[in-house]
């Protein structure tokens, strides 16, 4: 996005060129990986256009003028329909745009259209009976997980179907799809970008965010992005900063505390190895880098079982009662499921919030940001239900969402960045965690890591 | 009255404190993820958090 800016504002391409492009090539190749669920051909190459004729007239243009995204199918775009990635939502056609997607237009970004996801984002696998599976890139012989619950998102960016796009992370949605798909995913931390018009699945746990090829774009996108919302009571009134200004690629002296115990020893070997070679390699660069444990991660899964269980059922309730059969099988039960969940499961899930909260903020005391997988495995098969991790057998489902959840949690932003590939070719991700609002500074280190690699400049061979 | 029984209507019973009427069928296939839910959520009773008041989310200015 980064690049695409610069050369459509200096006019060295133009935007119509490049939306057609993308366009082609989402013709070309998405009836196999399945990223989109509705494709805005008109509109986008109308706006692409319409930025050309803006660039000749000489007139100003925001930072993203002329470069094309495309949007997880939960952010509301007046006048396209919103599906959420369901059936039942299969003709809603929103009267107005989701906050994030006003900003981006008025940054000059335009859309492609609207990508797949898990329905109602309620799921890491990234499946979806209704729009079809999407297709993880990296593998053209077996049929892999891209990841979810924002699976077109990852699938589009790392297929260059999408040159960015927007995810959404209850529970990992955004950084699970980046690892897999070895792209660059950003959950800002809770309040820093406004949730209005986006279909929730848990109000407390939902951040949106951007999903990018580099830190260095997850920094443009999220500068668009951010700040407070009136339409969004979560919101902050601290102000934007620059986040490009920070990417210095300087971390001589920066503090990483790279996360054990339940991170690193619930990776499996392939992925740990990977990630402790990569904070060697940040040492190597002038980090400092010391190993941390955080307390109480063992009763994480508890907590957003009840948090997300209770405010998922909440949402879907009359839904549930009314079109149950339309719903995916799957999400219906785990819907279903919440309904188990008390009233004191609820505030005790509340209370292990504040417990990992001040358990993260603690090892952030004396350190610039934490470093750990982002998820314990990289992509497996479609139909895989059990993985092995480096702790024991787990259900595949609890291990894609197991680092991530923590964070969502405590409302810290992290962001995932391919850190390399296994033995059979497929990305592994990591990601750095920060205080709460000091985005600059996780993207500053992502970035420095992509100046130290290049594996988020690798692309999957397709078509 | 056998466990599955027992189960079904505890889970009947439930579903309508929660306002839902869902068949013997819907019951059997969510039992599953409701016994192994229920086992997490159980585990919450062992977190140390005494009289910690309940976070709800990062709040600021």
């Amino acid at each position: 996005m980064t690049d695409l800016a610069r050369m459509i504002a200096t006019k060295a391409i133009s935007p119509v060129e490049v939306v057609r492009a993308h366009l082609e090539r989402i013709a070309a190749l998405d009836g196999e990986l399945r990223s989109y669920i509705t494709v805005c051909d008109d509109a986008a190459l109308t706006a692409a256009r319409a930025a050309e004729a803006q660039l000749m007239a000489g007139g100003p243009v925001g930072p993203l003028h002329g470069v094309p995204y495309a949007l997880k199918d939960l952010y509301d775009t007046a006048g396209i329909r919103t599906t959420g990635g369901s059936r039942i939502l299969g003709d809603r056609v929103p009267a107005a745009d989701a906050t994030v997607v006003q900003r981006l237009a008025q940054a000059g970004a335009i859309s492609l259209g609207k990508l797949n996801m898990v329905e109602f984002a309620y799921g890491p696998e990234g499946l979806n009976p209704h729009y079809g599976h999407a297709r993880n890139p990296w593998d053209r012989a077996v049929h892999r997980m891209a990841g979810g619950s924002s699976s077109g998102s990852g699938v589009a960016v790392a297929a260059g179907l999408a040159s960015g796009a927007l995810g959404s992370d209850t529970g990992g949605s955004i950084r699970i799809p980046s690892s897999l798909c070895g792209i660059t995913g950003l959950k800002p931390t809770y309040g820093r970008v406004s949730r209005a018009g986006v279909l929730p699945l848990a109000w407390s746990m939902d951040h949106a965010g951007p999903m990018t090829r580099s830190a260095a774009d997850c920094a443009l996108m999220l500068r668009a992005m951010a700040g407070y919302d009136a339409a969004d009571a979560s919101t902050s009134v601290l102000p934007v900063p620059d986040y490009s200004v920070a990417l210095t690629g300087d971390i001589k002296g920066l503090r990483v505390g790279l996360l054990r115990g339940f991170f690193l020893d619930g990776a499996a070997p392939e992925v740990r190895a990977t990630v402790e070679t990569a904070a060697r390699a940040l040492a190597g660069a002038g980090a400092v880098v010391d190993d941390v444990n955080l307390d109480h991660m063992q009763h994480v899964a508890g907590a957003s079982l009840a948090i997300v269980g209770s405010e998922a059922l909440a949402y879907h309730a009359e839904r549930l009662r009314t079109r149950a059969g339309e719903f995916d099988p799957d999400v219906a039960r785990r819907l279903r499921a919440g309904a188990y969940v008390t009233g004191v499961h609820y505030v005790r899930g509340q209370q292990v919030r504040a417990l990992v909260r001040d358990a993260v903020d603690g090892a952030l005391a004396r350190r610039d940001v934490l470093l750990a997988p982002s998820t314990p495995i990289a992509a497996p098969p479609v139909d895989a239900r059990q993985v092995e991790l480096g702790d024991g057998p787990s259900d595949v489902r609890a291990a894609l969402i197991r680092f991530n959840r923590p964070f969502n949690l405590s409302g810290h932003p992290s962001c995932s960045v391919p850190c390399g590939f296994t033995a059979g070719g497929l990305p592994v991700g990591m990601q750095f965690v920060g205080r709460p609002f000091d985005e600059a500074t996780v993207l500053r280190a992502a970035d420095a890591w992509q100046r130290l690699t290049d594996f988020h400049t690798r692309r999957p061979v397709l078509g | 009255m056998n466990d599955e029984a027992t189960d079904l209507e505890i889970l009947r019973r439930g579903a309508q404190l929660a306002g839902f009427t869902w068949s013997d069928a819907e019951l059997l296939e969510i039992r599953p993820l409701v016994m192994a839910g229920a086992r997490v959520l159980h585990s919450l009773e062992d977190a140390p958090v005494a009289d910690m008041e309940p976070a709800t989310h990062y709040r600021t200015v």
